[in-house]
């Protein structure tokens, strides 16, 4: 019996099973709004037994994890089984309530950022927050922060890490790809600057920028060493969150991805083939076409989600670079949401011609967001699902 | 020989700023124009401007991006902060009003503070409301200070609505009858802006410049 896993990691090598892969993530605030409009809230929330209270009893307790709907619906989730490498600052800065007024509440992120959240909106907690203030600005307080980002930490790896006995725990997981996370060059720039202090810092202190990338790649390959020399192959796919377009094009010129971070991708992208791992899927929101030749270049070969309201197009992108990526998303959302017609116009213009392309996964150019509403996404579902099987 | 001294200088200021040249240079450029005798009403709107014209272009040609216009709009900045002090007795000639804000229940502001860098330094007066602004608040703005532009940003979608709001708010007070609403920001497309009936859309801080002086000049 072919599983999930196996549909998933044949599909980004361009080889046709049974039935080709949907792949959805939705907002949980799109959950909870599901489950006001009649979703069963059994079939969506993901449950686990664990040692109560965070381990501090022997009682085993059930313990609610979150919510998801792939099962209900029967897509595969994007995220399955993730390597556990903690790539984050440690410590970490403790999150907590700076101020809060009428309408607002400021916050310290685990990352050390301020952020704000409105307190007015519906599902105000999921929104995403306005950071306010980074905790570096400059070469000192870079260097600061660098203290927080020791690759070697043991603290990076669970406490019972065993690259064997996870081996043998991974073999065994089916539902869905194994994944390893990593965080690309601009997001870890942008997130620990912010969006505008990071590209202005390419024209003002471009020393300092070449600092923070040559640090990045270091400690990006030095904190999944043991992970990527132990599983190696069994790692299905890296996904590589970049998160750095909007919807004119990319945050930075192809002059300054091609002198900052080429190279520095070169070298991640090389550590991981040595080690078999040759899917890396690139994460990133906004249009990426003006620097598609050089993320090829750079050793990337996925690409999700393809936002078409900036102006990516999964079927342009197949005919001009072939084989050279597996391609996952690209449905337009908001046409999706507007079901009927709409959703199948939508659905037909794409996922027929790049099913017979190949290495294509169907589902939405972004998560599900709150537009959709439980019963045009139901109608996607069904209709999606006729389209899957290859016989 | 003194005009064509004062253009060079000008067409150097430009090009610096259109090459996007180190701060140093460009604030040396602007000291030498000032040290030969031009107004600093002038350097602003023939050198610096047009500097910042020729960034605008290269960012519709798809050469420069987010990060080369962020540095232009700094550069522009650290140079407007030389000549401001410098210009007691001028007066440069405003493009417009400009009435700014991210709509009720949307905190955020990135674009709309970019595109407020644009049309400041491209001469336009921007009077910011900030983000999470009310309908009222922006309809008290426009009956104050009556602008050519309100322009409305948000980055979420679920703040689509409030848009529509402050759009019948602002026609059921009846104030602003000749305004011009622009709408910009992530949420934002242009099919959206003909249906809640704004009068244009701008998918990008260049592209909400532009509007902006076809409407000034009308």
């Amino acid at each position: 019996m072919i599983t999930p896993r196996e549909r998933f990691k044949e599909t980004i090598r361009f080889r046709k099973l049974d039935v080709l892969p949907w792949i959805e993530n939705v907002f949980e605030e799109t959950i909870l709004q599901w489950f006001s409009q009649g979703l069963p809230a059994e079939k969506a929330t993901v449950i686990e037994f664990e040692m109560g209270r965070g381990g501090t009893t022997l009682l085993n307790w059930p313990a609610v994890k979150g919510f998801s709907a792939c099962s209900y619906f029967g897509f595969q989730t994007l995220y399955g089984c993730i390597v556990p490498v903690d790539v984050g600052p440690i410590p970490r800065y403790k999150q907590r309530v700076l101020n809060e007024t009428d309408r607002h509440v400021e916050f310290l992120t685990e990352t050390g950022a301020k952020a704000r959240r409105s307190k007015s909106g519906k599902y105000a907690w999921y929104s995403m927050p306005m950071f306010v203030d980074f905790p570096v600005k400059d070469r000192e307080t870079w260097y600061e922060y660098r203290k927080r980002l020791n690759p070697n930490d043991p603290r990076r790896y669970p406490k019972d890490w065993n690259p064997e006995g996870y081996t043998r725990a991974f073999e065994s997981y089916q539902d869905g790809n194994t994944m390893l996370r990593c965080n690309g060059f601009y997001s870890f720039g942008a997130e620990i600057m912010g969006i505008p202090t990071f590209n202005l810092m390419f024209h003002r202190d471009p020393e300092l920028i070449r600092d923070m990338i040559e640090y990045w790649e270091y400690f990006t390959v030095e904190s999944v060493r043991s992970a990527v020399e132990t599983l190696k192959d069994r790692i299905d796919v890296v996904y590589w969150w970049e998160d750095m377009a909007e919807r004119h094009g990319p945050c930075v010129s192809p002059k300054l991805y091609k002198e900052f971070f080429l190279p520095h991708y070169k070298r991640v992208t090389a550590f991981l083939a040595k080690n078999k791992i040759d899917r890396i899927l690139m994460d990133s929101d906004g249009n990426i076409n003006p620097i598609l030749d050089l993320i090829v270049e750079a050793g990337i070969n996925g690409l999700w989600p393809l936002e078409v309201n900036a102006g990516m197009d999964a079927v342009a992108i197949r005919k001009k670079y072939g084989n050279k990526l597996f391609l996952m998303g690209n449905l337009d959302k908001a046409e999706l949401a507007r079901g009927g017609q709409a959703m199948m116009r939508e659905v037909d213009s794409k996922v027929p011609v790049l099913k017979e392309m190949g290495g294509y996964i169907p589902g939405a150019d972004h998560l599900i967001p709150v537009e959709m509403t439980l019963e045009r996404f139901r109608e996607y579902a069904e209709y999606i699902k006729k389209l899957l099987p290859f016989s | 020989m003194r005009g064509k001294l004062m253009t060079d200088v000008l067409s150097i200021i430009a090009a610096a700023i259109g090459n996007l040249d180190s701060v140093d240079n460009t604030k040396a450029f602007v000291t030498t124009a000032v040290s030969q005798g031009l107004p600093a009403a002038d350097i602003v709107e023939r050198g610096i401007r047009e500097g910042l014209e020729i960034v605008g272009q290269k960012y519709e040609a798809g050469e420069y991006f987010l990060s080369e216009l962020l540095y232009a709009g700094s550069l522009v900045s650290d140079l407007l902060g030389i000549l401001k002090p410098l210009m007691k007795n001028q007066q440069l000639e405003t493009k417009g009003v400009i009435v700014l804000g991210t709509v009720r229940g949307d905190i955020h502001d990135i674009g709309k503070n970019i595109f407020k860098m644009l049309v400041d330094s491209a001469g336009f007066e921007v009077h910011d409301l900030g983000v999470d602004v009310e309908p009222a608040s922006f309809v008290e703005e426009v009956r104050r200070s009556d602008p050519q532009v309100l322009g409305l940003s948000a980055l979420l979608t679920t703040a689509l609505a409030e848009m529509k709001s402050t759009l019948d708010t602002l026609g059921v007070s009846g104030v602003g009858s000749s305004v011009k609403v622009l709408l910009g920001g992530n949420a934002i497309q242009k099919a959206f802006a003909r249906e809640i009936g704004a009068d244009a859309a701008a998918l990008d801080a260049v592209e909400g410049l532009e509007i902006c002086r076809k409407w000034a000049q009308k």
